[in-house]
């Protein structure tokens, strides 16, 4: 297991460990998934007891994706920012991990991994990232 | 329902640009008041009340300039909506006017940002966006590189933005920029976030514009002669969550503020004679256009490359310079775009008018909050 889930997660509720996922949440009467966790749906906007916990799929798809090169004082550049269909569930924007940027394409198939997150207060935080599915992309 | 008119009575503006640190926030938005009031004419005992856009200044920024002005004991309020600040602090005025609670007020909007922020500015720590590593130019590069994909728009076609804006702002002596710059240098420039460059990207400015607002009443007060600018009206929204299945550049978020302003001015958008557009980044022109409904999805970059958006053409956008070029300190814009207005309502932007201009828009963008398709978004329409 990579070390950074043994860190203590950026915020409760946003995946669990074994298999590592993304959790939120799903809408029974329109199938709308959230994330995080929301007690309304985006779609049809019910709430209330419609509103139940999703865990998501490991895999994904990219819809976009950039290379930082330039950011604020202290995060180190370059890395590939991609916004992410997860199978069956919500867009998500995280790292992709791994990869060199001319190797990353849209409509790649990707899989959530964990990953290190800062936080508001400079410490390092358990997170989530992106990682290319060579062989599903080959 | 349609709420009465706001009348500018006087406008002010300090160029944006890089200011020393010796000038302080303070000074900017005093000197911008000044030739504001001093063009409406109006003393302070004219006044009732102040609303000032920030995001830097710190806490009550608006009653340490406001006290420089004689404006001490009035009612000051501060607007924060980031990049928005300053058209949330005209959308307040405006309601306030028209709710008959004051006569004559004055609008500040108002930035000092090269002493305190670089390399970009970004979300609040505390949003996963930030823990992810999001930058505000990441999220227009994406935009830029989907949209390129969905409608086969070329990296040059986006370009063609900064270089219609930088070439507009050569006649406006308060841009930052006021040097016309080559379709080879935007797409030289060092990278930001790809495929966005340097030249992608509005600048990070000091600067200040400031309006004297009235209502009838208060145009009396004034002695202001008819046929002034008015603002006809201000739509605030804020972002939405977005579906898992829309596009990243579906613009939900501006084709609700389009509705909300259509709804409350009782303009049609086939009337819009010019536009401020918020083109922090060169592809947001270009997406939040079709957003308005102003062009049609999947054509802006095309629109652009052919001139449909420059002075003279079809529907000229940021005659200014926009936020590419006349600078972008980021409390300050929204009220500078309805400056800007007034001068081109006025018939009064020299080399930058557009042309027997009747009906301006002027939208602006402010802040991300994770998960949505942004902050809060404004659209201001003002006519002759």
């Amino acid at each position: 297991m990579a070390p950074s889930t043994e860190l203590p997660p950026f915020r409760a509720g946003l995946f669990q460990l074994d298999p590592f996922a993304l959790l939120g949440t799903r809408c029974t009467a329109c199938g709308e998934a959230g994330f995080p966790a929301r007690s309304f749906c985006a779609g049809c906007r019910a709430d209330g007891d419609a509103i139940v916990p999703a865990t998501f799929a490991e895999r994904g798809e990219v819809v976009s994706f950039t290379v930082v090169r330039q950011a604020p004082a202290g995060v180190e550049v370059p890395y590939v920012l991609a916004r992410v269909l997860v199978d069956e569930g919500p867009r998500v924007m995280a790292q992709i991990v791994g990869a060199a940027s001319t190797e990353v394409e849209i409509g790649d198939r990707v899989r959530v991994v964990p990953a290190v997150f800062p936080s508001a207060d400079g410490s390092d935080r358990a997170g989530f990232a992106f990682q290319i599915e060579q062989e599903e992309n080959a | 329902m349609t709420l009465a008119s706001a009348h500018v009575a006087g406008v002010g503006m300090v160029r944006f640009g890089k200011h020393p640190v010796s000038v302080t926030l303070e000074d900017l938005g005093e000197q911008a008041a000044r030739s504001a009031l001093a063009e409406a004419g109006a003393a302070s005992a004219q006044v009732d009340a102040v609303f000032v856009g920030h995001v830097f200044g710190g806490p009550v920024a608006g009653q340490r300039i406001a006290v420089r002005l004689g404006l001490d004991g009035k009612p000051v309020s501060n607007h924060e909506n980031y990049c928005a600040s300053g058209a949330t602090a005209i959308r307040e005025a405006w309601t306030a006017l028209a709710a008959g609670l004051h006569d004559v007020v004055l609008v500040i909007g108002v930035e000092k940002m090269t002493d305190r922020i670089s390399g970009g500015v970004r979300p609040d720590p505390n949003d996963l966006d930030a823990a992810v590593g999001y930058v505000m130019a990441a999220g227009h590069a994406m935009s830029a590189r989907r949209y390129m994909a969905d409608h086969g728009a070329t990296r040059e076609q986006i370009a063609m933005v900064a270089v219609k804006n930088h070439a507009h702002s050569v006649h406006n002596p308060f841009a930052q920029y006021q040097r016309a710059i080559s379709l080879d240098e935007v797409l030289q420039a060092r990278q930001i976030a790809e495929p966005l460059g340097l030249l992608d990207c509005s600048p990070i400015s000091d600067g200040a514009a400031a309006m004297v607002l009235c209502s009838p009443r208060g145009a009396q007060r004034l002695g202001l002669a008819a046929g002034a600018p008015r603002v006809l009206g201000c739509a605030l929204v804020s972002g939405s969550v977005e579906r898992a299945g829309e596009s990243i550049n579906a613009e939900r978020v501006s084709r609700n503020a389009a509705e909300q302003a259509w709804r409350l001015t009782g303009v049609d958008p086939a009337d819009i004679d010019v536009v401020e557009m918020h083109d922090c980044f060169t592809i947001a022109e270009i997406v939040r256009l079709e957003g308005l409904g102003l062009v049609p999805v999947g054509e802006g970059a095309r629109w652009t490359a052919e001139g449909h958006t420059s002075l003279g053409g079809r529907l000229p956008v940021n005659p200014s310079g926009g936020l590419l070029s006349r600078g972008h300190p980021v409390g300050a814009t929204g009220v500078a775009q309805a400056v800007e207005l007034t001068w081109q309502l006025r018939g009064s932007a020299g080399g930058r008018q557009v042309e027997n201009a009747r009906v301006g828009l002027a939208y602006c963008k402010g802040g991300t909050v994770s998960g949505t398709d942004g902050g809060s978004v404004t659209t201001l329409v003002m006519a002759r």
